[in-house]
């Protein structure tokens, strides 16, 4: 069954090519959501059925980090896995996203095939 | 001393060349006072850190508007929102490739969130003893320039 997608960033030109390199990777997905930010992103899931969150770190208003925080702690959605798609790829950072639940981490830029990669087997 | 310049005109390539699909031809580093880019668009990220400045992308209106097309498979025939936010966000990912290449030279740096300012001939400034230079990109849809003013601690 294809899975439905949030993107959170705070670039819309961003979300758009995400959008499209999810299609140019050839993955097999539902609806595709966005939000802006970290408090955007959690008023969705609050109300869409989301499989899968693509999301930043470094956004206004509620980063990526914060976004997973918050987000741990509702028991609603705190079980949708999340990826990290950011130009944030040290160690320290992941490290700390998937302390706080994100499941893998892609870095910008990327290509389709790359999307493919980290993202198909969750797809 | 690392060698700065190489590392933000390899983070544009490969900015370029995975993301936007344009070919473009880097110059040489230009380093004196008045070598401003011809530029109607300006995306700027503070650095922060052991290397602190700013970060900023210069671009006439023919270059955003061919860049910004590039990046979202279109026509765009103004400078908008889009435009405004594609340009902000090369920024956000040639300065996240520097990140990456001093951090493996132990130089910790953060990056803040693009800036984008309309206008002709936008020039940053500094204190004194800030070093600055803007590497020059040639390509199909009009030059642009991509410049770093810093203090390296």
């Amino acid at each position: 069954m294809a899975k439905n997608v949030l993107l959170v960033d705070d670039s819309s030109t961003m979300r758009k090519i995400v959008s499209r390199s999810l299609r140019q990777a050839g993955l097999d997905f539902g609806d595709i959501f966005e939000a802006g930010d970290g408090q955007e992103a959690l008023d969705v899931l609050e109300k869409e059925a989301v499989d899968i969150v693509l999301s930043d770190i470094n956004m206004p208003n509620m980063n990526g980090i914060e976004f997973l925080r918050e987000k741990s702690g509702r028991d609603g959605i705190k079980d949708i896995p999340v990826f990290m798609i950011s130009t944030e790829t040290g160690d320290d950072i992941i490290g700390e996203a998937k302390s706080l639940g994100a499941v893998g981490a892609l870095k910008k830029p990327f290509t389709p095939d790359k999307v493919n990669e980290v993202l198909g087997p969750f797809m | 001393m690392p060698p700065i310049e190489r590392y933000i005109t390899e983070a544009t390539l490969e900015v370029f060349a995975t993301m936007i699909f344009i070919d473009i031809i880097p110059g040489e580093p230009l380093k004196g006072q008045n070598d401003g880019i011809d530029s109607n668009l300006t995306s700027m990220i503070g650095l922060a850190g052991d290397l602190q400045g700013v970060l900023a992308v210069h671009c006439p209106e023919t270059a955003a508007l061919g860049i910004t097309g590039a990046m979202l498979g279109m026509d765009v025939a103004t400078i908008d929102d889009d435009v405004r936010d594609a340009i902000g966000e090369i920024a956000n990912m040639v300065a996240g490739g520097l990140k990456v290449s001093l951090a493996e030279n132990d130089i910790a740096t953060e990056l803040a969130i693009p800036t984008t300012v309309l206008g002709k001939a936008v020039r940053t400034s500094g204190q004194a003893g800030v070093s600055r230079f803007i590497v020059p990109f040639a390509t199909p849809v009009g030059d642009f320039g991509i410049e770093l003013k810093y203090v390296l601690h």
